[in-house]
């Protein structure tokens, strides 16, 4: 037994290193993945401040983002990366255009309405969106493949190697959410619609309800759940027509974990069901098949405890 | 919805008339959408079902005569409507695929009913009635399989399981409210579907099969039925147990709605604050609204399972929710027959707009969108209480 | 005497902002309550906290012997406490009779089994509210009985005052909290209303009643006991023209009058 012991300490060590080179790995991973889920939320969150609507195809809207750059793409037939550049960027527009009609033609009809028609509606939309996909896009019905923006090994982090792929999300996001923050903050257009979702009657008072605040927050949210979508194509490396449904939920639940109408939120959301995913996947058995039964029971825990998210806050009706 | 009471109330003779013809008509009608192939027909049906909610919408007063001449000769009414529902198998004869429409279509119209008390009697949202709907059918089809429990020892059983899990996704619509809990009765769809498609005890994405079919008095329900000599296809057992169980949700419907429990519901729908202010207790009216939902839908489960004798993950997704939602909105909030109605039309529409097939889910959408944009009170609005006491 | 309500030093706090600092005062069975005092002084967040929607930072509220301090609303009514909202809290897409038929729900027991298996007890129960909430329609000003078919949403502005004094005392209360009745009436309807409360208390001689109001012929024509509070603290207290009198409850109101000039 105590010569088995020592004989067993060698080996050991490079269990350990194992174990902290996965951890690393799935950390990663984590940030990788919370950062998409993040850049989704924020949409969710964006859209939910202004109109007090949930747009539950905004993640079917994202997810046309790899479709139309793949169409671009091939349209543009050359192979150049300066043309998929402009094919990712041309995409990124179009879907924020996408969200400014879908705004216009549909879910603005439902601004007033109870909360269930708007909620509804545009899971309707959503079936919409995906049946279009699958039926109008040649081959829609199968998965296509997506290619990584950028491959190779940036660099090292205690022998892990860490993806070009992971640094280009995590900048990107980074970048975004620092850009929305200074337009937020900073310019007249992003003061109206901080202040038509902070306090939408005082808003509406103030004669904010005018047209180019519901725009430029759609085509803002769309454009972010673009970038979103072509990041999680690229990260699956295909991209299916049903892939809304699910970029959707996710995107939804952090939104609402974080506490909608809250950016912090949003991304706190995002980094939390991706890390549960995460989780889940490494340490439960079989976790990969029953992480979405995780991320929904954390869902449901969070609700329970904090009904208005946990950066949310809890709205006091007046009496 | 404003308009004043009608003063008279129609003759006994008027009010007869009146019952049979509209449901005979209704019956035709049924029976013609059933038959039709090809898109002309069903375009020509679909327009002439269009004419008639254009005229309800002009006259009013059509509607009000229906609910007055119901009212007049309620015994006349139920009678017809049974005679209707029975007869009706012997019309469509031997075309089994007509009587699986009008199987699954009564299903969903027990489904419907089911969630009318909370989206429409309580205007809570709940994205899981397809989950208990599942659970009704898989600890059925499990009770069964495993331990050869009798079709009709599994109905209260699956219908006391699907309740506990209403009261667990109620209760924390105690605290959270519209989109929050709409998230939350979400999230419990998607983990009780997960769960089913990864245990393997439910037979993991492949689902049960081989569920027995059920027998009474001897007779099983996978023989045809013979009936006075005229002999019906098999699936005229479930067609009639299906109705049954319409007749089972319309009764509890009817009482619920009628009884201080559905004004407490109505109550909490318009104004919650106000509601407790009368001294209604809003968390357990909401919690109860899940529970007889789940309840409901376990029976429609269960028949489900043991009709089709193979079910899978696939049959309770979140769409299936979805659409359940799409038959109490398109409808009619609150109103026993729109509900029915909508459950009706959203179950057969589609199989009939085969010629299209692929664009059925497009369609679909298109068709809920708009619905909530010019109709969002449905085909059959909700109509005020009548006391009957127009002194 | 023993105090019907009896309210001690409650202090209701949002925050950093004191909506009701202190209050107390107790009411005996059958006696008026008018509770005065400028927009925003917490008159109404008083109300709330008797009737359960908030429950008091501190102090104690005590009704008919029983301590019902931060007692769930629901719970409140069932003890006898009925209340009206200042903007009129009605179930507006429900008929005039259904809202007062709600109103009974205290009064009535009909569960899920019972509506299920017993509709004859059920109905007979039903019956019984329709009937009474007809009486009630009838009794008040207005024509309410005439309309009620409609839904409450399209009444007129008085009617629908009427309508929910008619529903809170649907649920046959001890203690009636009235939170500015009068409001959008115009003067014969103001009038109205006092011979409808006057004739309320002559047939209900135990029913106690807090009234907060802003018209002053509403509470000089009760025999009343006068509350002034201004942000959030009771000011004075005592009979109508002490109260009148109060340099400190002039200049709330003037002080507010000022402002607004």
């Amino acid at each position: 037994m105590r010569a088995g012991g020592t004989l067993l300490m060698r080996p050991l060590q490079p269990e350990i290193w194992r174990m902290a080179e996965l951890l690393i790995q799935q950390m990663l991973n984590w940030i990788t993945l919370g950062c998409i889920y993040a850049l989704l939320a924020i949409g969710f969150s964006l859209i939910f401040g202004i109109l007090n609507v949930i747009h539950f195809s905004h993640g079917d809207v994202a997810m046309t983002a790899p479709f139309i750059c793949l169409a671009l793409a091939t349209f543009f037939g050359a192979t150049s990366p300066y043309w998929l550049v402009l094919a990712l960027v041309l995409a990124i527009l179009a879907v924020g255009l996408l969200g400014v009609v879908l705004d216009r033609v549909v879910i603005r009809q439902f601004r007033d309405a109870p909360a269930m028609m708007a909620l509804v509606a545009t899971v309707a939309l959503g079936i919409v969106i995906r049946e279009a996909i699958r039926h109008l896009y040649p081959e829609g019905s199968n998965p296509h493949a997506f290619p990584r923006l950028v491959s190779g090994v940036a660099f090292e982090v205690a022998g892990v190697p860490v993806n070009w792929f992971s640094v280009l999300v995590t900048v990107l996001t980074v970048a975004l959410i620092g850009l929305l923050f200074v337009f937020l903050r900073m310019t007249p257009l992003g003061l109206r619609i901080r202040a038509a979702s902070e306090d939408r009657v005082v808003a509406r008072m103030m004669g904010i309800r005018d047209g180019r605040v519901f725009r430029a927050t759609f085509f803002i949210a769309s454009a972010i759940g673009a970038v979103a979508g072509l990041l999680f194509a690229s990260y699956a490396g295909v991209t299916r027509f049903d892939f809304g449904i699910m970029a959707g939920l996710l995107g939804f639940s952090a939104a609402v974990i974080g506490g909608l109408g809250s950016m912090p939120g949003a991304i706190l959301g995002g980094l939390i069901i991706a890390g549960i995913e995460v989780l889940a996947q490494t340490f439960v058995p079989d976790g990969a098949s029953y992480r979405l039964v995780f991320v929904f029971l954390l869902v449901i825990a969070v609700l329970i405890f904090r009904p208005a998210g946990l950066l949310g806050r809890p709205v006091m009706e007046k009496v | 919805m404003e308009r004043p009471m009608p003063s008279g109330a129609p003759s006994v003779a008027t009010a007869s008339l009146f019952v049979v013809a509209s449901q005979l008509a209704g019956a035709v009608f049924l029976y013609l959408v059933l038959k039709a192939e090809g898109g002309w027909q069903v375009i020509g049906l679909l327009a002439l079902l269009g004419a008639g909610f254009f005229l309800l919408e002009k006259k009013p007063r059509i509607a009000d005569l229906a609910m007055a001449s119901m009212a007049r000769v309620p015994l006349l009414a139920v009678a017809m409507a049974a005679v209707v529902v029975l007869a009706f198998p012997f019309a469509v004869g031997s075309n089994t695929y007509m009587l699986h429409l009008l199987i699954v279509a009564q299903l969903y119209a027990v489904l419907a009913l089911a969630l009318n008390f909370q989206l429409g009697s309580a205007n809570i949202p709940n994205f899981a009635t397809g989950a208990s709907y599942g659970i009704g059918a898989y600890v059925s089809a499990l009770l069964a399989i495993n331990f050869g429990v009798s079709f009709w020892l599994t109905l209260p059983v699956a219908a006391l399981a699907a309740t506990l899990f209403g009261f667990l996704i109620g209760i924390p619509s105690m605290r959270t409210r519209d989109t929050y809990l709409a998230l939350v009765t979400i999230a419990f769809g998607v983990v009780v579907q997960q769960l089913l498609n990864n245990f393997d005890f439910t037979g993991g994405p492949n689902g049960l099969v081989g569920i027995p079919a059920p027998s009474l008095f001897g007779h099983s329900f996978a023989d045809p039925l013979v009936i006075f000599g005229h002999k019906l296809p098999s699936q005229a057992n479930f067609y009639y147990l299906a109705a049954a169980l319409v007749a089972v949700a319309i009764v509890t419907a009817r009482r619920l709605h009628g009884s201080r429990i559905g004004l407490a519901w109505n109550a909490l729908r318009a104004d919650e604050i106000a509601a407790r202010a009368q001294g209604i207790n809003v968390a357990w009216y909401k919690v109860l609204a899940f529970a007889v939902d789940a309840f409901l839908a376990a029976f429609a489960g269960t028949i489900y399972a043991f009709y089709v004798s193979y079910i899978s993950p696939d049959n309770f997704t979140f769409l299936v929710s979805v659409t359940i939602m799409t038959m109490v909105i398109v409808g009619g909030m609150d109103n026993i027959f729109g509900v029915i109605v909508g459950a009706f039309l959203l179950t057969i529409l589609p199989e009939k707009l085969r010629a299209f097939s692929d664009y059925r889910l497009l369609f679909f959408g298109i068709v809920i969108i708009g619905f909530l944009m010019i109709r969002p009170q449905g085909l059959f609005p909700q109509r005020m209480r009548d006391y009957g006491s127009h002194s | 005497m023993s105090a019907l309500l009896d309210v001690k030093g409650v202090t209701m706090r949002f925050g950093g902002l004191v909506a009701v600092n202190d209050v107390g005062f107790s009411l005996a069975k059958g006696e008026v309550l008018a509770v005065i005092g400028p927009n925003g002084a917490g008159k109404s967040t008083l109300f709330n906290v008797i009737t359960g929607v908030y429950r008091p930072t501190a102090g104690k509220v005590s009704f008919d012997g029983a301590d019902i301090t931060g007692k769930p609303a629901y719970e409140v009514v069932e003890r006898g406490i009925a209340r009206t909202f200042q903007s009129s809290r009605l179930f507006s897409d429900l008929s005039v009779l259904d809202n007062v038929i709600i109103g009974m729900h205290t009064r009535t027991k009909t569960g899920v089994l019972d509506a299920l298996f017993r509709p004859g007890a059920s109905k007979r129960e039903m019956a019984a509210c329709v009937e009474k909430a007809e009486a009630l329609l009838k009794a008040g000003s207005g024509d309410l009985h005439a309309q009620r078919y409609r839904p409450a949403g399209t009444l007129a502005q008085a009617d629908r005052r009427r309508l929910e004094i008619a529903r809170a005392l649907a649920s046959e209360p001890k203690l009636l909290l009235l939170d500015e009745p009068s409001v959008g009436m115009d003067e014969v309807e103001t009038d109205a209303l006092v011979a409808d409360i006057k004739r309320l208390r002559s047939k209900n001689p135990d029913l106690s009643v807090i009234l907060i109001e802003h018209d002053m012929r509403v509470v000089e024509a009760f025999p009343t006991h006068v509350m002034c509070i201004d942000y959030g603290s009771r000011i004075a207290e005592g009979n109508f023209e002490t109260v009148r009198a109060d340099p400190r409850v002039q200049e709330a109101y003037l002080g507010k009058a000022a402002a607004h000039a």
